[in-house]
């Protein structure tokens, strides 16, 4: 039984259809990984499954609680966590305050200190002026505190230094291993696939693949097709 | 010399009440990105609640508490306006809501409060504090101005050391993002409305009796509010508080002048226009288009 | 274009004449007084629609305007100046226009919410100064006199109505040309105006000072009508009063700054005769005003819309027409049309692009790939003139671009079109294409759209799918035949073929126009079919360039778009 359902949702922006009709699911203690070609609706899907646009169609289910129709706040005290793209800290508050704002009761702040060490001598400093690398740390720690039990991550490595993305990657299986439900939308499709388990790809705002990572790592020129298009593959 | 210091110190009643209507407005700002016309109008609300009892009869200050009660309720119906409907709109859409607001809200209060014709308005704190300089300073701009410096500490203190002071200022720099954790975004900007209702109701009740109060003169107080709010930028409490005050200096000093004594209430647009040219000097796009 | 204003100015005279012959011939002298008074309001309305309605600013000072166009016709009443009634109204109107650039100017550059503070504090300000001065004239019992044929309330209801009609009719010939067209284009979007060469602060400033100038006349005729005025006629309260009544009605339509003045007017007047109390009034047009804020649909736009649904629906037509009449293409000399040398963006410690150098030459289509945040979009702010700094030097047929601001770098030839839409819902085609390209015929105004597929230009943006807007984005830059124009992601959000046939089309942009390309896109079957050349972005620098196929097969380029095991796979 899945944690997590989407069942055909559909997504518009600014009256076009981004996201259609697509089906999604996310199981406990696995990591999902949703990849795609820019532009593939990946981040609209997110979007709509967050809540922070409405859906057009469809619906999810956390825990088999309907929320189509609650407002982000409600999704996320439900336990749904979203890592929005574009590294969205509190610019103004500092590090050890972005990390206080969504801070569960029976979380402490010292667990995202544990995670990313980077983040300590960091603690009083306005995030603002954190790295890019940083700055995606906190907002995953921050993340992680609310004591999400399913997790959301739009371009984890986005702009990150190769070694940093090992690492997430590497942290991403831990939590999985620990019980988190997690979806991964990564533009570094081998390297997702490599620590995933469950493989999405979104071609034209619709699903084209579901199936396990491993077979599609092993087909690197269906990889190559989704994302880069070649004169043969038809839409 | 002692006349002008004279003028000066009779402007400080109304120096303490504009700093603290425009610390309210830049706090409403910073904190739910209104710029709110009605901020005036919401304290004029509590302030004839006042009056109302008083007049009927009641204690004097279990009606000041009814007042400022009823300022709160004033703040936290029109947050729950804006937040319910506008709560996505752009500024100048929620702006152009709380004009259109006004014009509402002052209708029914000269309704309900009988027009234009002046009220009695008790003097919360009669007699004067102390003499700077051998002028007599009244209680009322002491306090005023006292609550205006304790409400941007309060105000400071609040946002920087309790955690519903860190939820608001995430709220204010980026509401999706703390909605996406959790925070209770609607309850807290409600929350902003009723704080500034209140305060602002105490307000306008120690700077009442110096003008004609009736509801359309005190609800107009939101002009010279939002000239302080101004100079603080719409982002700094203490400038803004600073900005209340010179107002209200400035406005006493020219009242001693018997020429252009008439002319004081153009003072909040002469200002506005000064801040206006010096401080859009770099400014270029607007942010959100 | 002239045809659809003509047509409109004809409705307008035509209607307001029936209106008007039937208010004189059929109602009692103080309806028809009445009904003077309906119209003159409307004059406000007419002017706070321009500001706030088509331009999107909050004016709060309207009828301090009236104000100074009331007392500048009583002062010239009392000295006895030349010329009339008519004459001085017209002066009054020009003595409001340099108050409403005065006012105008401090607060064009910044929010619209700062206009709303300066507006009202000068309407309490203005309120102040009149109330020390009373209306000329009014302690030796001089009133303004009307001219002889106009005496009569029946004569000075028409006189009124002429005016009116002039006023709406010269509105409606405005709006229709590239200045209107810039008002709604900056209310919409103030960085999409500036794309196309609009001055913003220009366009602003005009509205605001014709805004003045209506609004002085409406003052003018009140003081006709009244003979001699009071200061709370022109008092702060009546300008929120405006205010909200316009929101409520949309007083930037013809048949809403009606609507309004009838509101104004006619409301108190019902309440009267009901015996209940007239402020009843301002708390329903406040709640007027914040319903049709909410809604986003004035009472004028609902009328429009119900009577659309009444009316067959006429389906939306695209635009046919062969390509002999394309606008001419703009000869340029061969070389160099975009030259980018050393470009490096910062925003804090965060490097955006660095050191970016590259020349996209006459007459070919230059792809920009790169995975999200390489600093594609960044890009493309930073050569239109929408960044405040960037290192490094852009020119454009060899002219250096650094300091010029955006609207002038779009004049000089360099256009953009934007990853979302942000045309005016409230043009036509037409008129989104003539504010993009001013001085067409409508002959190539057709040729461009079918070219592209697009409707026919007088099928309202409104009306026009998502999709097809972005096709009229690319329309209206390459319309303008610019030397170089900068297209953001054109085929975002569009089908397999639909995305092929732009391809295709994008591809002829420099043949048929004379422009250069810059093309940042995503979908690679669209920069396959397009692109001669290709450049690759990554963490904000260039990492591959060459001819498409080669590029993408190129394992570094592999390599940011899929990942460090790509690499060991290619190699």
């Amino acid at each position: 039984m899945s944690i997590f359902k989407a069942n055909s949702v559909s997504v518009n922006r600014a009256e076009l259809a981004i996201v259609n009709d697509v089906d999604l699911q996310v199981e406990r203690g696995t990591i999902s990984v949703l990849l795609g070609a820019n532009g593939a609706g990946k981040t609209t899907l997110l979007e709509g499954l967050s809540g922070v646009i409405r859906i057009a169609g469809g619906t999810i289910e956390l825990e088999g609680q309907p929320l189509q129709r609650a407002r982000p706040g409600a999704r996320a005290r439900a336990g749904l966590g979203y890592v929005e793209q574009g590294r969205t800290v509190f610019r103004e508050l500092t590090t050890e305050e972005n990390l206080r704002v969504g801070l569960h009761d029976s979380a402490d702040i010292s667990e995202a200190y544990a995670l990313f060490p980077e983040l300590v001598q960091r603690q009083d400093v306005p995030a603002g002026l954190l790295s890019g690398g940083e700055q995606q740390m906190l907002v995953i720690a921050r993340a992680l505190l609310t004591r999400p039990k399913v997790l959301m991550i739009d371009e984890m490595s986005a702009g990150l230094a190769p070694v940093i993305v090992g690492r997430l990657m590497q942290t991403m299986r831990k939590l999985a291993d620990e019980g988190l439900a997690i979806l991964l939308v990564e533009q570094f499709a081998a390297l997702a696939l490599d620590v995933g388990d469950r493989a999405y790809v979104m071609r034209r705002g619709r699903m084209v693949y579901d199936g396990d990572c491993k077979t599609l790592l092993d087909a690197p020129d269906k990889l190559h097709d989704f994302y880069l298009g070649s004169a043969n593959t038809e839409g | 010399m002692n006349s002008l210091l004279t003028s000066a110190v009779a402007g400080l009643t109304a120096a303490g009440a504009y700093a603290l209507l425009g610390v309210c407005a830049v706090f409403t700002y910073r904190l739910v990105a209104v710029v709110n016309f009605t901020g005036a109008a919401i304290g004029t609300a509590g302030t004839f609640v006042l009056i109302t009892l008083y007049d009927a009869g009641f204690p004097l200050w279990p009606s000041v508490f009814a007042g400022i009660a009823g300022g709160t309720i004033a703040g936290v119906l029109i947050g729950f306006v804006m937040t319910t409907w506008f709560a996505e709109s752009a500024a100048s859409t929620k702006a152009a809501v709380t004009v259109a607001l006004l014009v509402g809200l002052i209708a029914i209060g000269l309704r309900l409060t009988g027009g234009q014709h002046p009220h009695v308005m008790p003097d919360l704190f009669p007699g004067s504090a102390f003499r700077l300089a051998g002028v007599e300073v009244t209680i009322a701009s002491a306090l005023t101005i006292g609550l205006a410096v304790l409400f941007t500490l309060l105000a400071d203190w609040f946002l920087n050391l309790t955690r519903t002071g860190l939820h608001l200022r995430a709220l204010s720099e980026r509401p999706m993002a703390a909605e996406l954790l959790g925070v209770r975004v609607k309850l807290l900007s409600i929350f902003v409305w009723a704080v500034t209702g209140s305060f602002t109701a105490f307000a306008l009740m120690i700077i009442a009796p110096q003008r004609s109060p009736n509801f359309m003169t005190l609800s107009l107080l939101v002009v010279p509010a939002l000239a302080a709010a101004l100079v603080g930028l719409f982002r700094s409490f203490w400038i803004a508080l600073a900005g209340g005050i010179v107002l209200g200096v400035v406005e006493g000093l020219v009242s001693g002048f018997d020429g252009v004594s008439q002319y004081r209430g153009a003072i909040p647009f002469l200002v506005i226009l000064g801040v206006l040219l010096w401080s859009q000097r770099g400014a270029r796009w607007d942010d959100a288009r | 274009m002239m045809h659809a204003s003509l047509r409109s100015a004809l409705t307008i005279a035509v209607s307001l004449a029936v209106a008007g012959a039937a208010i004189v011939g059929l109602l009692p002298p103080y309806w028809v007084f009445l009904a003077t008074a309906v119209l003159i309001t409307a004059v406000a309305l007419l002017s706070l629609g321009l500001v706030t309605g088509r331009t999107g600013m909050i004016a709060l000072c309207q009828m301090s305007f009236a104000g100074v166009g009331a007392w500048t016709v009583g002062y010239l009443n009392v000295w006895n100046a030349p010329g009339g009634l008519v004459a001085w109204i017209v002066a009054g109107g020009l003595a409001a226009v340099p108050l409403g650039v005065a006012i105008g100017l401090p607060a064009l550059r910044l929010r619209g919410i700062n206009l709303a503070i300066v507006t009202l504090s000068f309407a309490v300000a203005f309120d102040t100064i009149l109330a020390t001065i009373t209306y000329p004239g009014q302690t030796a019992f001089i009133s303004v006199p009307r001219p002889g044929i106009v005496d009569s309330d029946e004569g000075y209801f028409v006189f009124v109505l002429i005016i009116y009609a002039l006023i709406a009719i010269c509105l409606a010939f405005v709006t229709r040309t590239r200045l209107g067209a810039s008002w709604l284009a900056v209310r919409h979007s103030e960085r999409a105006a500036a794309a196309h060469g609009v001055s913003v602060p220009m366009a602003k400033l005009s509205a605001f000072a014709i805004s003045a100038f209506i609004a002085g006349i409406s003052g003018g005729m009140l003081a006709g009508y009244l003979g001699t005025l009071v200061s709370e006629n022109f008092s702060m309260m009546q300008s929120l009063l405006l205010f909200a009544v316009a929101t409520m009605a949309g007083a930037h339509f013809v048949e809403g700054a009606i609507i309004g003045g009838i509101l104004i007017v006619m409301f108190p007047e019902l309440l009267r005769r009901l015996d209940l109390p007239q402020d009843i009034g301002n708390v329903i047009f406040a709640i007027g005003a914040t319903q049709a804020l909410s809604t986003g649909e004035t009472i004028s736009e609902t009328f429009r819309r119900l009577a659309r649904k009444l009316l067959p629906a006429r389906p939306v037509a695209e635009a046919s027409a062969s390509r002999e009449h394309l606008p001419p293409p703009v000869t340029r000399t061969a070389g160099t049309a975009l030259a980018i040398k050393g470009l490096t963006v910062r925003y804090g410690s965060v490097v955006a692009l660095e050191d970016v150098s590259f020349d996209v030459p006459a007459g070919t289509v230059v792809g920009l790939i790169g995975p999200n945040g390489a600093g594609k979009s960044t890009f493309i702010d930073a050569v239109a003139g929408f960044l405040d700094r960037y290192g490094g030097q852009v020119s454009v047929e060899g002219r250096p671009l650094e300091g010029i601001g955006a609207h002038r770098r779009a004049r000089m030839g360099v256009r953009r079109t934007w990853q979302t839409t942000r045309i005016a819902p409230e043009l036509t085609v037409g008129e989104y294409l003539n504010l993009a390209a001013g001085g067409l015929s409508e002959d190539q105004r057709v040729a461009v759209l079918a070219w592209i597929g697009c409707p026919s230009p007088q099928v309202p943006v409104a009306a026009v799918d998502a999709g097809t807007r972005r096709l009229l984005d690319v329309a209206g830059v390459v319309a303008a035949r610019p030397a170089v124009v900068l297209l953001d992601e054109p085929g975002a959000g569009q089908s397999y073929d639909q995305a092929l046939k732009l391809g295709e089309r994008i591809a002829e942009i420099p043949a048929l126009f004379g422009s250069a390309v810059l093309l940042v896109e995503h979908d690679m079957d669209l920069v396959r079919a397009a692109c001669s050349q290709v450049r690759v972005l990554d963490f904000g620098r260039i990492i591959a360039s060459g001819p498409p196929d080669a590029v993408l097969d190129n394992p570094v380029v592999k390599k940011a778009y899929l990942g460090h095991a790509a690499e060991s796979e290619a190699a």
